[in-house]
This record gives structure tokens, sequence and C-alpha cells, in this order.
């Protein structure tokens, strides 16, 4: 069971690893109660894109499936929501397993072009369906005279019900780990091995006895579930639905977190979703010191600056902000190694350097 | 079907063909698509604009001038970052030209705001509707990208066909280690094909800010333009130009007789129905399928 | 034969070291010498370092990592591992590589003309042109013909003619008789003496098939394994018992797999039987 990708986020490695595990989490239990209103938003949402991004990293990142298709996915989960409540004004338990749901056909949907279609022709049925997707929200939403979206009421269990930022940055927590935990098994599982061979080439995997078909469709299922539930998350955590807060530049943004992070790294996946959901915010705080000419387009700014960022990791960084961190800290052992030539070996190095592709 | 809803249509696949043109020259030459292809072409209608101010009262150079810049677009898109992915997989391209649709919407609005702006005004030229048979009218503008288009793929047709550079792009596609070894630069012919990539695309966005204007939306034409390529297949000019005819032909009948709303989403489907039944397209190549 | 061993040789290559993916050795030191105006064989079985060693000299191109890790490659003088394709082409070094050796979707005419002749003007390409078709007569009525649709030996004519409007010096050939019916065979070795004799040009010939090799050249390398095992004038290499025994097929029964192998057994082994 154990081989080379388990080394990758360890759960129970070193006594040093596990110790540097609980004060990741003993921060990130106390976060919400010293945080301003705004950085928890700001957590929150990086929560839910870290849900996503796992979710296309499965899919791209191990599987070698390219994509385009997390903006649709996010709308359409989001529209399960926004059409049962107002519908049928279901509950959350209703809304979210449906969503799941959705997703899950959705998914298969997606991947069915997959079966014949590789790489580049792949990326492009993905992105015909995000259009079907997109047309379909928007076809409700004018034939309700919805010039506004869609409202939903927070998500209720009896007389309580979940509003403040602290609830949902807990909730939302749960969802992220739940997911994380998904991916890091399904990698070290059979079915991640299966995918790393069909990233490789599916002739060889087919050669090799695996399924391909059965393995690829249960890329897609997967990745579409877990981003239908993110976009449903997201419509509750805003409390309303639009289908034009998922344009082709959301999909975008998360193809760009898998690239940042690092593709085919889970430590990867959430750098990236934190690294493209901060930027925009790195950019207008940067923006206070630009000429007021600029001050009503920052998001034009953003936009510019993302565009660069992103072309400069995909010519100069292609393993991402896990290469960076990598050869960092390659370049820290090198330096305690010639300092300190008499330290044990095997210790300082835990991890396999070859661990994220 | 009325002769005025044939001649939309045949309008509307001129714009598509246009388009196309590009994605189908950058792909048959280095097998990239290129996805900023609709921005790019948006750069160009911008330039007509600050040529248009620069020299409003000498429309020909005006147009000469953004003609010129948007060959030179391409030169300079290849040659600074383009070029550094040669060899490289099909996909990080792909991805690299994602990033720079991204980077020029950006620059854009930083340059010419979300205004719109109407190059044909400032040249004084008005766009009267003309009564080409009876009871059917389209706009000058209209008319003249018919014309182009016709113009320009004959000419990319005769240059493909007879002369030796473009004799060496047909080669570059097919075979670039052959046409390495029998002395052709790639680099070249790349950078060639990114010029008249966007040498076209720019007379497109040119012509559609002379008849409607431009604004920071256009680029979403490049990308409905995307499917009219695909269905005639990826690697294939002859097609390009009928499936801009079947996209076009499909998007109008779905706004006259289903729902406006489809206009966005019928090239998609066309596509996809073509990607489920042939996905290398009408005339391309089968053998396309496997190289990415 | 006919070596001047005072000229300067047109090819050099001394002890080459060619490395794929940086550890994955498959040349060991190889040194040869192709004299200007001969025809050079270098033979061995699949796998033995052939046509790395051709790929070291018409230049890498993302072949699998592949780099010259040793050793060194002189054109006329000049030092040229590791360099692009076309600055070899550009030199005179032109390859007629073993497969994809035409532009199939272009006609015979234009795959001719696609080349990017070194400093030739528009007179001396229609020369080189209508010289391709004097040189392989068969191929002037197949002008207009796409390329894909030719037969194999057409393939292979259509593809030293695009390699001589290169104007090359030095004419690299990846696996002359690879798919062709002896009659083709023949006729091709004839031409390419021709090529020789009337245009001066060199030849290095990459062969599977010893006989055809030995047959057109005037010397022969023989290697394996990455190293050159046997190396001297064609007529000497043809008379060799344990070439005849182990490359061209002569030997029955009790076969050695390799040259080396062989040369350790006592002299007058089994295999020599049959003579």
């Amino acid at each position: 069971m154990k081989d080379a990708g388990s080394s990758d986020l360890a759960l129970f490695g070193t006594p040093a690893r596990r110790i540097r595990l609980a004060v990741a989490l003993v921060a990130l239990l106390l976060l919400p109660f010293v945080a301003s209103p705004f950085l928890l938003d700001l957590a929150n949402q990086v929560l839910l894109a870290v849900i996503g991004a796992l979710a296309l990293m499965l899919l791209t990142g191990f599987a070698g499936l390219i994509s385009l298709g997390t903006a649709g996915l996010l709308g359409a989960g989001a529209y399960t929501v926004g059409v049962l409540v107002r519908e049928a004004a279901a509950a959350f338990w209703v809304t979210l397993p449906a969503a799941a749901l959705l997703g899950a056909i959705l998914g298969l949907v997606f991947g069915l072009p997959s079966l014949r279609l590789r790489g580049l022709y792949l990326a492009i049925s993905t992105l015909g369906l995000h259009f079907v997707v997109v047309y379909l929200g928007g076809e409700y939403e004018a034939r309700e005279a919805l010039s506004t979206g869609v409202m939903i009421d927070p998500p209720s269990i009896g007389r309580f019900s979940l509003t403040s930022d602290i609830g949902w940055y807990f909730v939302l927590l749960a969802f992220a780990a739940l997911a994380l935990l998904i991916s890091v098994n399904l990698k070290r599982s059979r079915t991640g091995r299966a995918w790393r061979a069909l990233r490789e080439r599916d002739v060889v995997a087919e050669a090799l006895g695996i399924d391909v078909h059965r393995f690829k469709l249960l890329a897609f299922v997967v990745s579409a579930t877990m981003t239908s539930v993110a976009g449903a998350l997201f419509a509750y955590y805003r409390n309303f639905v639009s289908i034009d807060a998922f344009s082709l530049y959301l999909t975008v943004q998360y193809v760009a977190m898998i690239i940042i992070g690092g593709m085919g790294s889970i430590p990867g996946a959430l750098l990236g979703a934190a690294f493209v959901m901060l930027f925009p915010y790195a950019i207008e705080a940067a923006a206070g010191f630009l000429p007021s000419r600029f001050g009503n387009v920052v998001f034009a700014l953003d936009y510019a600056a993302f565009g660069v960022v992103m072309i400069l990791f995909l010519l100069l960084e292609p393993a991402g902000l896990m290469g960076i961190w990598h050869r960092i800290r390659a370049a820290f052992a090198a330096r305690r190694a010639t300092s300190a030539p008499k330290s044990a070996p095997g210790s300082a190095s835990g991890s396999a350097p070859g661990s994220a592709p | 079907m009325s002769p005025q809803l044939i001649a939309n249509i045949v309008v509307l696949a001129a714009i598509y063909a246009l388009v196309s043109a590009g994605y189908v020259l950058v792909y048959r030459v280095s097998h990239v698509l290129n996805l900023a292809h609709g921005e790019l072409m948006m750069i160009g209608a911008y330039i007509l604009v600050a040529t248009a101010g620069l020299f409003s009262g000498n429309p020909i150079l005006a147009l000469l001038l953004a003609a010129v810049s948007g060959l030179v677009m391409g030169l300079v898109v290849y040659a600074v970052l383009m070029r550094w992915l040669t060899g490289e997989a099909v996909l990080a391209a792909v991805l690299v030209t994602i990033a720079l649709g991204i980077l020029l919407r950006g620059l854009s609005i930083l340059i010419w705001t979300t205004q719109q702006f109407y190059p044909a005004a400032i040249f004084g030229w008005r766009n009267p509707p003309v009564h080409i048979l009876p009871g059917v009218q389209i706009s000058v503008a209209s008319l003249a990208i018919v014309a182009l288009t016709i113009i320009v793929y004959a000419a990319l047709f005769l240059f493909l066909q007879f002369t030796a550079w473009g004799v060496r792009m047909r080669a570059a596609g097919q075979n670039p280690l052959l046409a390495e070894q029998r002395g052709i630069r790639l680099h070249a012919v790349y950078a060639l094909a990114w010029g008249l990539s966007t040498f076209t695309a720019s007379l497109a966005g040119m012509l559609l800010s002379l008849d409607s204007g431009v604004e920071s939306t256009m680029a979403t034409i490049g990308l409905k333009a995307f499917p009219a390529a695909l269905v005639g297949g990826l690697d294939s000019l002859f097609g390009a130009l009928v499936g801009a005819l079947i996209v076009a032909a499909a998007e109008i009948a779905a706004i006259q007789f289903v729902n406006p709303l489809l206009s966005d989403v019928v090239p998609f489907l066309v596509l996809l129905l073509v990607l489920a039944v042939r996905p290398w397209g009408l005339f391309g190549s089968r053998e396309q399928l496997d190289r990415v | 034969m006919t070596n001047v061993p005072q000229a300067a040789p047109l090819l050099a290559i001394d002890d080459l070291r060619v490395a794929y993916h940086r550890v994955a050795v498959a040349l060991h030191g190889v040194t040869l010498r192709v004299m200007p105006q001969t025809i050079v064989a270098l033979v061995g079985n699949n796998g033995a370092g052939k046509t790395t060693a051709l790929r070291a000299i018409s230049g890498f191109i993302g072949v699998d990592d592949a780099r010259v890790i040793g050793g060194s490659i002189r054109f006329a003088g000049r030092r040229i591992e590791n360099e692009p394709p076309h600055a070899n082409t550009a030199r005179g070094i032109v390859l007629v590589p073993e497969r994809d050796k035409v532009f199939p979707n272009l006609t015979v005419a234009e795959n001719l003309t696609v080349a990017a002749t070194r400093r030739a003007s528009s007179a001396e390409r229609r020369r080189l042109d209508e010289l391709v078709f004097a040189l392989f007569p068969a191929l002037a009525p197949l002008r207009a013909r796409l390329a894909g649709l030719l037969s194999g030996g057409e393939r292979q004519m259509l593809a030293f003619g695009s390699a001589i409007v290169c104007k090359p010096e030095l004419l690299l050939v990846d696996e002359l008789s690879l798919g062709l019916a002896p009659v083709v065979v023949d006729d091709l070795a004839r031409r390419v003496r021709a090529i020789r004799r009337e245009l001066g040009i060199t030849v290095l010939l990459v062969e599977q098939n010893v006989g055809v090799a030995l047959a057109i050249a005037d010397y022969g390398y023989v290697i394996e394994s990455g190293h050159v095992v046997l190396e001297g004038p064609a007529g000497e290499l043809r008379g060799r018992p344990e070439i005849q025994q182990f490359y061209l097929g002569l030997a029955t029964g009790n076969q050695v797999r390799r040259y080396r192998a062989l040369r350790e057994r006592p002299a007058n082994g089994p295999g020599d039987r049959r003579q």
C-alpha cells in the first residue's frame, strides 16, 4: 500500500512532523477567534477554494485529464441550491446531497468525451459543457425574471441557523478537511496509482490491465462531485446565486491554482488556492499607491497582474510554489550539510524530494 | 428562410471565418491552440481607435497603420512568449495563451476603460444600411467584412499553396524535425504564423469596430469563432470556412426560431456535437487527435 | 582502398560518449573518420548505438534529452557537438532519416522546394531540382503527386533528392535499405555511388543490413553496445569470417550473438563449418 506518493503529506510521520502538524491544527482552530471579520471572510473564501482546487488537482494533477469545466460545475452546484430553495424551500440536508448527485451526473457527462478525446480536445469539450451549464442558469434567471440572481436563506436546523462567519469558518474547515482526507486517501490507494498510470500514458495503463475507461470516469465523477458541493456551499455562504459569478475567468483561476501551487501535489493545491484567493487583495493594497486614475479599475489591474503571474509560473517555475519550496529546502539542507557535516543523515530530510513531480 | 436571414447568416459566417482563420494558421503550423485570439482581435480594434485618433484626417493611413500593428503584434507575442515554449508540452503553451488573454483583457481596460469607442465616428464615416436585394439590407461595414473575408481566404490559400514560405509553413506543421533538418528555421516559420494570425484577427476586429464599435466584451466573439475552426477541422482553412457557415446558420436559426439567449451557447452545442461524432472535424486530418 | 592517409578527414569523431537523460550511456567512446568524397558505413545491430551516433552528428533536437557528454565531433575541422539541426544543415551536414523522411502532404516538387538551400539563387535552385530529377528519373513524372502516396522506394529517392537540394558536403543516411525490396536497394546503391562520383558528396551510411552497406561503402565500422569493435576497408571487412558468420547470415546452427564473444572463442569454432 505504501508507495512513493504516500510520503507526500504523510499524516503520521516523524515526531517533528507530528508536532508541526499539531501546531498547524491549533493555529487553524484558534484563527477565527483572533482574526478580524475581513480576514475571517478571506479565510472562508480560501477554504471554499481549497475544495475546488483539490477536486481539480485530483482530475488534472493526478489523472492528467484536463478540464476547463470548474466554473460550470461550481455554478451547477450553486444553482441546485438556488432552484431547490426557490422552488421547494428545500433544507440544506436536501440541497447538498442533491448538488453532490448532480455533480456526479455532470461528472459522468463531462467525462464521457474523455473516453475518446485527449489533451486539448478534452479541454475543449469541457469548455463547451461549461457554456451549456451557464446557458441553462441564465435561461432560468431570464424565465423567472431574476435580474439579480436567487436569494438563499442560511442553512438552519430547528432554531439554529448558520449566519456567523465563525460558524461558517468551522463548517468550511470541516468540508475542506474532508476534501483533503479524500484526496490524500485516493492518491495513496489503488485508484491513485491507476490515475498516475493514466497520466503517464493511457496506452501503457491499458497494457498493465487497468480499466482505463472506468478510472477516467471515476476521476471525473469524484472531482465533479466535490466541485459541485463546493459550489453549493458557496451559494449558502454568499446567501445568493447569480450565473454571472461563474464566468470562464473563474475556471482560469482554478486552473491557475493547481499550476501555481504545483501540478500533482496536494499541498500545492492548498498553497495555490490561498495564493489565488489572496492575490486580488494584494493587488488592491498595491493599487492604493497608484495614481487615482487606476482607482476604479482595480479589477483590470488584477486581471493584468494575474495574467503576468500565471505566465511567469508557466515559463519559469512549472513545478509551482511546491517547486520553489522544494528548492529552498534543498538549498537549506545543502548549507546545513556543509556547515555541520557530522550531523546524522536521514532525520533532516524526512520526505523524499521526488514526492512532488 | 427569408433572404434577409440568409444575408445575416452570411455576414456572421464571414466574421467567424475571418476570426477562425487565425486559430487554424497557428494550430496548423505549431499545434498550439491560441485561446488569447479573441483578446488579440480586440486589441487590434483598439489600436485602430488609437491610430484613428492620431490621424483622423487620413483614414487610409490610420487603417494601414493599425493593420501593420496587427501583424507586428503576433510577431511580438511569439518572440516574447511562445518561442520559449517550443518543444514543450502543447498544453503548457495553451495555458500560456489563456494567461495572455487575461493579461490583455486587463491591460485593455486599464488603457481604454470599459467605454465603447466608434472609430468610424472619428473618421466622420456613417455606416448606412445598403439594399443588396429587394427587402434585404446589410450595413456597409458588414458588406466590407464579407468582401474582406473572401480576399483574406483567397490570399491565404495562394500564400500557403504557392510561396516558398507558405510551403515551409505547411512542412513545419507536418514534421517539425524534418523541417529543421532541411534547414527551415522553425522559429521564423512559427513567428510568421503568429503574425499572420493576429493580422487577420486585427482586420476582423477593425471592421467589427467600424461596424458597431469596440468595447471590452469584444473578445467573446473570438471565443465563439473557435467552434467554427474546430467544426471544420483545426488544421484546415477550407474547413474553417465551412465550419463558420454551419455555426453561423445554427446560431441565427436558434436566435430567430427558438430563443435569443441561445446565441452564446449554440456555437458550443455545435462543437460538442462534432466532438461526439467526428472530433477531428469535417475536413481535418484524423491523426491530429493523437498529437495532443 | 582509396583512402588517402595524409588528407584531412571531413568528419572526425573522437572518443564520443552520449547519454540519454544524463544517465543512460548509449555510446562509450566511439572514434571514426570520414575522409572527403568517400562512402563510409557504420554497421551494427539494433540498439548498438548507430542511430545515437547519427543523431549526435546531425544535431539533437529534444530527442529523449540526449547529450554528448564527452569526446568531440569535428566537421571540416570545426567542433559541432550539441548544435541544433538547422545549424548543421547550414554547414553542409544533411540527413536522410530512417522514418518520416518526406512531408507526406506536400507534392514531390514541393518537397524539393521546401528545403532552405544555403546560398542558392533561384536559378541555382532550379538547377538543383533538375539535378535531382536527372539522378532519380523515376521521380520526374511524379512531380505533382503527394509524397504520402509514393511507394517506399520512391519515397527514399525523394528523401535523397530533398537532401541533395540542401547542397550537402556530408550526406548522412539512416537505414538505406530498411523495408525496401532487394531490386530497389540495388538501384539505390548504384545511385548513392553516383551521387558521390558526380557531385563529390561524402556519404556516411548507417545500416543494419551489413551486406548492403559493405557493398556500397569504401570503408566500414562495426559498432556493438556503443563500442566500435572492428573497422577496415569494406572489401576487407566483407572477407572477414566473423563478419560473414555473424552479420551476413552465412553461419548455421551454433551462432554467436556478439562479435566480441566470437573473438574470445577459439578459432575454427563449430560456427565455421559451412566454409
